[in-house]
């Protein structure tokens, strides 16, 4: 038992630089923030059934000197089972609220309107690569490039098969589909260069099918865009 | 005796043939697991064949038979051979149906494992994602084998959970009220109405994948159809699957806590009630398994609480297994002991599920080894802790034999310590990006140590089933029978002798209160009996249901080749012994040829 206490001690010591709970730009953050608020309430719920555990079983278990006893008949305990069907059921609640909160607003949309404010970026999927077109029409494979401190907005389609777009630190996944544009928004992201990835099994070299990220000054994004695609 | 299996009606037997097929299987799945643990145990790994093709058919072939072919057939060969026993059945309802169940899972298990050996093995996954799965992608024969292999064996299920479901309404022993039945028995009841419900889904999306593939339909894809409506459809069936396989485990557990605490089970009323509405709940939760898809604020917030409800049930499960121990006399047999390495083990991967729960944060874990290692945690914690323990507790009803209890708990503390080194690292891993399903990570990913510490833990595990397989070889050249109440039981299957005679029951114990044979053993006296129950239900040593699935099986190899010839020759077969079927009446050796009642 004391080996996954201490692989708890383990996972909250190594929280310290674990990829996601990095988080770089607003949208991570939130995530970030939501991962780390049920984790320890949960850990409310593994220590607690933790403690009792290790208490009964101890407590309970068979010597010698209770070889001949038997156990008294109880069938259950009223207050005791009410108080473990109310008490989760608010701990849920306190989990629901922050949920519901961000999921409301984070969640991939159906296509919205172009003209929203932020930066727009079509991001098309394909065995096995991905490609980048920006609002002026310029294309870039397999890496991409966004102004830091703006909402960009991707509007992800594929041309075959299902795949999943991801920049662990930039924010979560959002399925790229075949036939069906989707809508995501990353807000805010930091500088930096970071790593995308297909989260989607699509086949034969899925695990290749990665791009790279980077973060620019809103001049420097302002000068890429111009620049002729290498 | 191999003829004798092939024929027999027996739950018994059937369940023991269950079992043996369940474990064959589970080695080669857990082989498979150990390939794909060998290429992820360093960074740019190139371990024997096993990069880009070979390491998705592993996968998807682990998957596959982990879930259908050694999590369900151990499962319902426990069932059948538990159940009957616990009710006071004398077997099960339609023995002929029984057979013909099993022997649609065996025809179905076969045709996936025979890929393999002519290298067709499918790669599309064991969740088979549209349209990957459909034929401008994954061309050639491969994924029929899974779309066959799956929809003859589901089949089989669906056949044995009515069977199971009559069984349980129809056949108890007198006096056992609903309120009086095992928490195993109850739990196959309920399971049994998901299978009903969640592989009959299953079979319809098999089916449109078929049309799909072999004949060009666009169920999935194109302008009318969409990839989403496979997912919908899988997970309508993919989840309640999950409490199908979670449920009897309860069942299981709860049975031997209570035997091991010399205790009667806390709270049995909430205890019914909490697994009846896991069954409901379960079918409200389908696409949390879709957060990433698109489908919106509204979906997405309402499947994350439906999510989060589902765990106040199972919560009340755990808490009435803690309270059930509570003043007992906690006995640390190997039956016992997998059940108290479920308890722990099993929080821990609900406790993530919950995580997974929150939509939003779901948006960073979905398809990572985050994902991986809760459903692993969940699944073997339940499932397969269960299997082992459920199998230590009635070897002695299913052969006669006791099995060795130091080697049983070899088997369990170094499976339960792989079980947690292999799968908590992966915890972390999904968190520092790792996706699911790929075969390789670099240097700079900096989940090395994580994920060699997972290999290490993977091959711990699989030399615990050494032990596994010692322990019975060691008990059977032994060949010490034991008595009818080997474990000091409570339930009716300990009235009877070990192994379960052919007839069972005679004469017919009466069930007065919960755990009868216990509270009889501690007053001194014996249960009473009745000769006037119903009469068992008729059985004869047929080849019929063996011939049955193996004429689906030829349909269905045609079906995959377009070899229509011999499609219409299966069918051709398959009618003819329906037509035969339907002419045999096992009642005529019983009431001789003429039907008394006429």
């Amino acid at each position: 038992m004391k080996k996954i206490v201490w692989l708890f001690m383990l996972i909250f010591l190594a929280g310290c630089n674990i990829t996601v709970l990095q988080p770089k730009s607003e949208t991570a953050s939130e995530q970030a923030f939501l991962i780390n608020f049920s984790f320890w309430l949960m850990m409310i719920v593994v220590v607690t059934v933790f403690t009792l555990f290790i208490r009964f079983v101890y407590k309970y278990r068979f010597t010698e000197k209770r070889k001949d006893d038997l156990p008294e008949d109880v069938k259950g305990n009223r207050k005791l089972e009410i108080t473990w069907i109310v008490l989760p059921i608010l701990l849920l609640i306190v989990l629901a609220v922050p949920t519901i909160a961000i999921t409301y607003e984070q969640s991939a949309k159906a296509p919205q309107d172009r003209k929203k404010n932020g930066v727009h970026i079509d991001v098309i999927g394909k065995q096995f690569s991905w490609t980048f077109q920006y609002e002026n029409g310029k294309k870039e494979m397999n890496r991409l490039v966004i102004p830091e401190g703006e909402p960009i907005i991707f509007h992800l389609t594929s041309e075959d098969v299902i795949h999943s777009f991801w920049a662990p630190k930039l924010g979560g996944k959002v399925d790229v589909m075949p036939g069906k544009e989707i809508t995501y928004e990353i807000k805010k992201p930091e500088k930096g260069s970071y790593q995308g990835k297909c989260a989607e099994y699509c086949g034969l070299a899925h695990a290749n099918m990665t791009f790279k990220t980077k973060v620019v000054a809103k001049e420097d994004y302002q000068e890429y865009l111009i620049q002729e695609s290498q | 005796m191999i003829w004798k299996y092939l024929r027999t009606m027996n739950h018994r037997r059937i369940g023991i043939m269950y079992i043996l097929f369940g474990i064959i299987y589970f080695f080669r799945a857990g082989l498979d697991a150990l390939f794909i643990r060998a290429q992820l145990a360093i960074p740019n790994n190139d371990f024997w064949v096993f990069q880009g093709e070979k390491y998705n058919e592993v996968f998807t072939t682990h998957g596959t038979l982990m879930i259908f072919f050694v999590a369900m057939p151990l499962l319902l060969g426990l069932m059948n051979i538990a159940v009957p026993l616990q009710i006071g059945a004398r077997d099960l309802a339609f023995p002929f149906l029984n057979a013909l169940g099993f022997w649609l899972f065996f025809a179905g298990s076969l045709f996936f494992n025979i890929a393999f050996f002519i290298n067709m093995t499918p790669e599309v996954g064991w969740t088979g994602y549209t349209p990957l799965s459909r034929a401008e992608y994954t061309p050639g024969a491969g994924t029929e084998f899974y779309v066959f292999g799956l929809q003859i064996s589901g089949l089989g299920t669906i056949f044995t959970a009515l069977n199971l479901i009559v069984t349980i309404m129809r056949h108890r022993a007198p006096g056992m009220k609903y309120t009086r039945m095992p928490l195993f028995a109850w739990a196959t009841l309920i399971t049994s109405f998901l299978i009903l419900i969640a592989f009959t889904v299953l079979a319809i999306a098999l089916y449109l994948l078929m049309f799909d593939r072999l004949f060009g339909t666009g169920f999935f894809s194109g302008e009318e159809g969409d990839p989403i409506f496979w997912q919908h459809l899988f997970w309508i069936f993919g989840h309640p699957e999950v409490y199908i396989l979670a449920l009897p485990a309860f069942g299981i557990f709860s049975d031997i806590i209570a035997t091991f605490s010399r205790k009667r089970i806390f709270g049995y009323p909430v205890m019914v009630v909490s697994i009846t509405l896991i069954g409901f709940l379960g079918f409200m939760v389908w696409s949390h398994h879709m957060f990433t898809v698109g489908l919106g604020p509204m979906a997405n917030t309402f499947f994350a609480i439906t999510t989060m409800a589902i765990a106040v049930p199972t919560g009340i499960k755990v808490f009435n297994w803690l309270f059930t121990m509570r003043g007992g006399v906690i006995h640390f047999t190997t039956p016992m002991l997998f059940a108290l390495g479920f308890i722990p083990s099993f929080v821990m991967g609900g406790v993530t599920g919950v995580m997974l729960s929150v939509s939003a944060a779901d948006f960073q874990f979905h398809d990572t080894h985050f994902v991986v290692a809760h459903f692993h945690y969940v699944i073997i914690a339940s499932t397969i802790l269960g299997v082992f323990a459920g199998l230590y507790y009635w070897y002695p009803k299913i052969t006669g034999y006791i099995l060795d209890e130091k080697l049983g708990k070899w088997h369990f503390w170094t499976f339960l310590i792989g079980f947690h080194l292999t799968f908590f690292p992966m915890h972390i891993t999904g968190l520092e990006g790792m996706p699911r399903r790929v075969y390789t990570y670099t240097q700079a990913d900096g989940i090395f140590l994580l994920n060699a510490a997972s290999t290490v833990g993977a091959f711990l595990m699989g030399i615990s089933m050494l032990f596994a397989v010692w322990n019975v070889y060691i008990t059977h050249k032994k060949g010490e029978k034991v008595g009818n109440d080997p474990w000091n039981g409570r339930t009716l299957e300990w009235t009877e002798a070990s192994p379960a005679p052919e007839h069972t029951f005679e004469p017919m114990p009466i069930v007065d209160e919960i755990d009868a044979f216990w509270f009889a053993k501690i007053e001194n006296r014996s249960l009473a009996t009745t000769l006037a129950v119903r009469i068992k239900p008729l059985e004869q040593e047929t080849i019929q249901p063996f011939f049955i699935a193996m004429a689906l099986l030829v349909i269905c190899t045609g079906l995959t080749f377009t070899w229509y010839w011999l499609t219409i020759a299966g069918a051709v077969l398959l009618f003819s012994l329906l037509i035969v079927r339907s002419f045999t009446d096992e009642r005529e050796s019983f009431y001789g040829k003429e039907d008394p009642y006429e």
